[in-house]
């Protein structure tokens, strides 16, 4: 049996506690032993963007210490996050030293959920039925820094009953931006509307999403638009029966 | 004498003045040519892209071309530049007889820019954008090509060629040098294309036999 | 209320004391960025037509990002060869420090030619230096020419895009300064306009004694200075004027006519979605007969004005790679949605929101390394592979903790909210019971399952839309099972 480690970032764990849960029950159905270590906080994304690069350090030596006590892989159910680790990690650390090695071994066994499913398990098919008509948003760092652009949509696509819309200006930030929400709310107002009628133009009555964040960013700007569309992670996509 | 910008930049790169020069990083292959008729259609197809208007003619279909051209454009003066093979075509003749008046193409710039046509060969042409290459020179003036209202470019198939690599190698110590690819054009205004701003607006290009 | 007026005010300084971008983007007339995703998306779909006619696109890509990085790490040998040759082709070189020095530089050319009247092609950098100010303060009349920044210039305002300045004004607004402007009455029609443009200016090329312009490169090989247009006016300001004077940064040297094709063949296609533009130009130094056209005197003037000092950082240095094609603009989703003017700056857009820190210090620019979500779009693009995201975060660096470039600016209370963040994050016991009581706050904001209306800081969140209610279920819950399963306490 395959083992994996859960890493359920720091917004999945604030916000998200069903889609943690079903992340759990799909990779133990597809037979994969889970493990979840509680010292874990936060990749440390929010303040390496914002270039707190230095105050990061501490966040990154609990994270790799916490998910250094098994050897087993690390899924987490976000781009972003599992590229923060993956990407810079290594890069806060001198060479030469224990921190870089570990921060080394960690990079190299930490995968974004739908990468593991798809790569790792070759699995598209996890047997979900979602009769509803359903858009796909990609997410930024999930896209581009982490080349993930076939994964979401193989397993979208693998659902039982759903009809797939695509979206305009699918691979458009939505204005999230992490940090970039608080630091410049208006224009973050901006593009995350631009997004909301787009989503809304679709036809889709679900817009499905890799990433936490922009969950929360567009959920919430559809909520305010008076719009009934579902906002949903792929994985509570995937858990639907 | 010292440069405080070289120094400065120098020091930013921690090179000093004697510090060699890398090896400049190697260029793609050119574009490879293809057939002659081939790459005609291509140049005359691009030229038609750009809302110029291309069209293959013979030394006998001269005449009655510029008549035409005349008419349309209601050419009162033109100046054209005095190569041979434009004397052999005896443009200026053909010109003259319709009654427009002939500004020399080497007149000074206030008289040129009174004229509506301007008459011109091409040194060389790509056909991949449908580009006219011109030198400068007294002989090929660059007003010419400039300010009339309309331009029209002579061009034969021996000025082809496949990719602007070859028209460097050829043309890199010539001082001057001018890529045309289709009229003048702007979308300034609310991205409303429009053609003849301050170039051209109408531009013609012949192509000859040989 | 920020009037867009006093942007402009800004913009045209050149060396503004602090660029407030938070403030700017928030005082956008609505007008601007609905006319700035018209334009970026009529280019956006023109290059990536472009794009996919031609199968070599990403090798040009790489080619040209090598090429400018071995440019500019060997910067002083190709601009020594450079000077060389253009002194031989008989024209003149000039070296500007500082944008005050270009300033004198051209002003004392004009003096000594008694110039009156200079016609000008678009140059970014005529603009960085605010060279039109100086000549106007010298009683010389200086004319832009292309007609977007002839439009902006009449108007006192900024460029709204890199490529087409004006398009944020409607056809309706330009007719009426250029009636005002001329003393006609002109009809708001846009092929009209450009008629009117092109005869007032006419007169004006042909009269004037001076033409100035930039330059897109500078080829180090025979000293050759391109000029890349689309509608005539880069020709008449190097044709009939008798004197030339070309304002260009030293970043624009490449080595040779080789490399040329690969910035050429990437240029227009990046820009506009025009396989080339209208017309390139290849000057080396001034004419040699009289019958041929061109000016008798050419001068280059080589601007530094920090950039030789950018040079000696390895990561920033990147954005001297820049061949100013607007591509990133295009795509971004910022300032798709904020416009040109928000950025404070002659250059807007990703480029210059890592280019002015750079220029102008991260104390003055503090705020644009942020003004991104690091989504990543423009390094997708950029025709020479900046690495746009990267030198972001890295000048954020800068802002936030200073480097070995500058001191942090970053205001305390921000810098005192990361360390609290740091904190919490890091100790993980105070993460965990933090999460545990963060519950607590959702009665008394909790509206329709959202949180809303929440105090600073926040509400710079829930102002713009709601926050989940705080559920932190999920370790309890693996708790509870991994208790069960196995029978244990924990």
């Amino acid at each position: 049996m395959p083992k994996a480690q859960l890493f359920i970032t720091c917004l999945g764990d604030q916000f998200y506690t069903s889609t943690l849960q079903n992340m759990t029950h799909i990779l133990e159905r597809l037979g994969v032993e889970l493990t979840f270590l509680p010292e874990q906080t936060c990749c440390g994304q929010p303040l390496f963007n914002n270039g707190f690069e230095d105050k990061t350090r501490a966040v990154a030596l609990n994270f790799m210490r916490a998910f250094a006590k098994s050897d087993a892989p690390i899924i987490g159910p976000s781009g972003s996050c599992v590229g923060m680790v993956k990407h810079h990690y290594p890069s806060l650390f001198k060479e030469g030293t224990s921190e870089h090695a570990l921060a080394v071994d960690i990079a190299s066994r930490i995968f974004e959920f739908t990468e593991y499913l798809v790569s790792v398990l070759k699995v598209t098919d996890v047997g979900a039925v979602y009769p509803h008509k359903v858009t796909y948003h990609a997410s930024c760092h999930y896209l581009r820094e982490m080349g993930l652009k076939t994964e979401a949509k193989s397993l979208i696509n693998a659902v039982k009953g759903l009809e797939f819309v695509p979206l305009n200006e699918e691979e458009t930030c939505c204005g999230f931006g992490g940090a970039f929400t608080v630091t410049y709310p208006e224009v973050s107002r901006s593009m995350m509307e631009n997004k909301v009628k787009n989503i809304i133009a679709s036809g889709a009555d679900t817009v499905i999403t890799c990433e936490p964040g922009c969950l929360m960013n567009m959920a919430g700007g559809l909520h305010n638009a008076g719009s009934n569309i579902r906002a949903m992670h792929i994985i509570d996509l995937l858990a639907s029966k | 004498m010292s440069n405080p910008i070289l120094e400065n930049i120098r020091r930013s790169l921690g090179r000093t003045e004697k510090a060699s020069l890398g090896l400049r990083p190697v260029i793609l292959k050119p574009r490879p040519p293809e057939s002659v008729d081939s790459e005609i259609a291509s140049f005359l197809d691009e030229i038609k892209k750009l809302s110029g208007v291309g069209q293959k003619i013979s030394s006998a279909e001269i005449e009655s071309a510029l008549k035409n051209l005349v008419a349309q454009h209601n050419i009162r003066k033109a100046a054209v530049w005095n190569t041979p093979r434009l004397q052999q075509l005896q443009i200026t003749n053909y010109l003259s007889s319709l009654g427009v008046e002939l500004i020399s193409p080497n007149a000074d710039k206030h008289k040129i820019a009174e004229c509506d046509l301007g008459i011109t060969e091409a040194d060389f042409i790509l056909p991949e954008t449908g580009t006219l290459v011109l030198y400068s020179s007294a002989e090929k003036p660059r007003a010419v090509s400039l300010t009339p209202r309309v331009h029209l470019a002579i061009v034969t198939p021996s000025a082809l060629r496949a990719d602007m690599h070859q028209v460097f190698a050829e043309a890199k110590d010539s001082r001057y040098l001018v890529f045309i690819t289709g009229p003048s054009r702007t979308a300034d205004i609310e991205l409303t294309v429009t053609l003849g701003v301050h170039g051209p607006k109408n531009l013609y290009v012949w192509m000859m036999e040989n | 209320m920020l009037r867009p007026c006093r942007v402009n005010d800004i913009i045209m300084t050149n060396t503004p004391t602090y660029i407030g971008f938070e403030e700017y983007s928030e005082h956008v007339p609505a007008s601007i960025p609905s006319a700035v995703q018209q334009a970026t998306n009529r280019f956006v779909g023109g290059r990536a037509a472009r794009v996919a006619e031609l199968p070599q696109w990403e090798q040009l890509r790489q080619a040209g990002s090598d090429i400018r990085q071995h440019t500019i790490e060997n910067m002083d040998v190709y601009l020594t060869r450079l000077e060389q040759k253009v002194l031989s082709a008989g024209g003149n070189v000039h070296w500007a420090e500082t944008a005050a020095d270009a300033r004198r530089i051209v002003l004392q050319i004009a003096k000594e030619n008694n110039v009156k009247t200079a016609v000008k092609s678009k140059s970014m950098a005529t603009e960085e230096i605010g060279l039109n100010h100086a000549l106007e303060a010298a009683g010389i009349e200086a004319i832009e020419t292309d007609l977007g920044e002839y439009i902006i210039q009449i108007a006192g305002t900024g460029p709204s895009h890199i490529i087409v300045p004006a398009v944020h004004l409607k056809k309706e607004e330009v007719a009426a300064l250029f009636s005002k402007h001329l003393g006609i009455d002109a009809p708001s029609d846009p092929i009209e306009l450009a008629r009117i443009a092109r005869e007032t200016l006419r007169e004006k090329f042909l009269t004037a004694e001076m033409g100035i312009s930039g330059g897109n490169f500078l080829i180090a090989e025979t000293g050759t200075l391109v000029i890349v247009t689309n509608e005539g006016n880069g020709r008449m300001c190097t044709t009939m004027p008798d004197l030339h004077v070309a304002v260009v940064g030293i970043d624009k040297v490449i080595p040779d006519w080789e490399s040329l094709t690969v910035f050429l063949k990437l240029l227009a296609r990046s820009a506009t979605g025009q396989k080339l533009s209208t017309y390139t130009q290849f000057i080396t130094g001034p004419r040699r007969a009289d019958g041929e056209f061109g000016p008798k005197e050419f001068h280059l003037v080589l601007l530094d004005n920090g950039r030789s000092k950018i040079l000696k950082d390895p990561v920033g240095r990147d954005v001297l790679k820049c061949i100013r094609c607007g591509a990133c603009a295009n795509v971004c989703p910022v300032y798709k949605n904020v416009g040109g003017f928000a950025y404070g700056s002659f250059i807007s857009g990703p480029i210059g929101a890592i280019l002015t820190p750079q220029m102008l210090g991260t104390q003055t620019a503090r705020e644009l390394p942020y003004a991104s979500t690091l989504c990543g779009a423009c390094a997708d693009v950029c025709p020479v592979k900046i690495p746009i995201p990267t030198i972001l975060r890295h000048l954020r660096r800068r802002v936030a903790q200073g480097d070995e470039f500058s001191e942090p600016s970053m205001p305390a209370p921000i810098r005192f909210t990361a360390d609290l963040a740091a904190l919490a994050l890091a100790w993980n016991w105070i993460y965990r019971f933090g999460a545990r009581i963060l519950p607590i706050i959702n009665p008394f904001f909790r509206r329709d399952g959202w949180l809303t209306g929440m105090p600073y800081p926040l509400s710079r969140w829930t102002k713009v839309r709601p926050l989940p209610a705080f559920s932190a279920r999920f370790r309890q819950w693996w708790n509870v099972r991994s208790t069960k399963e196995k029978g244990t306490t924990r």
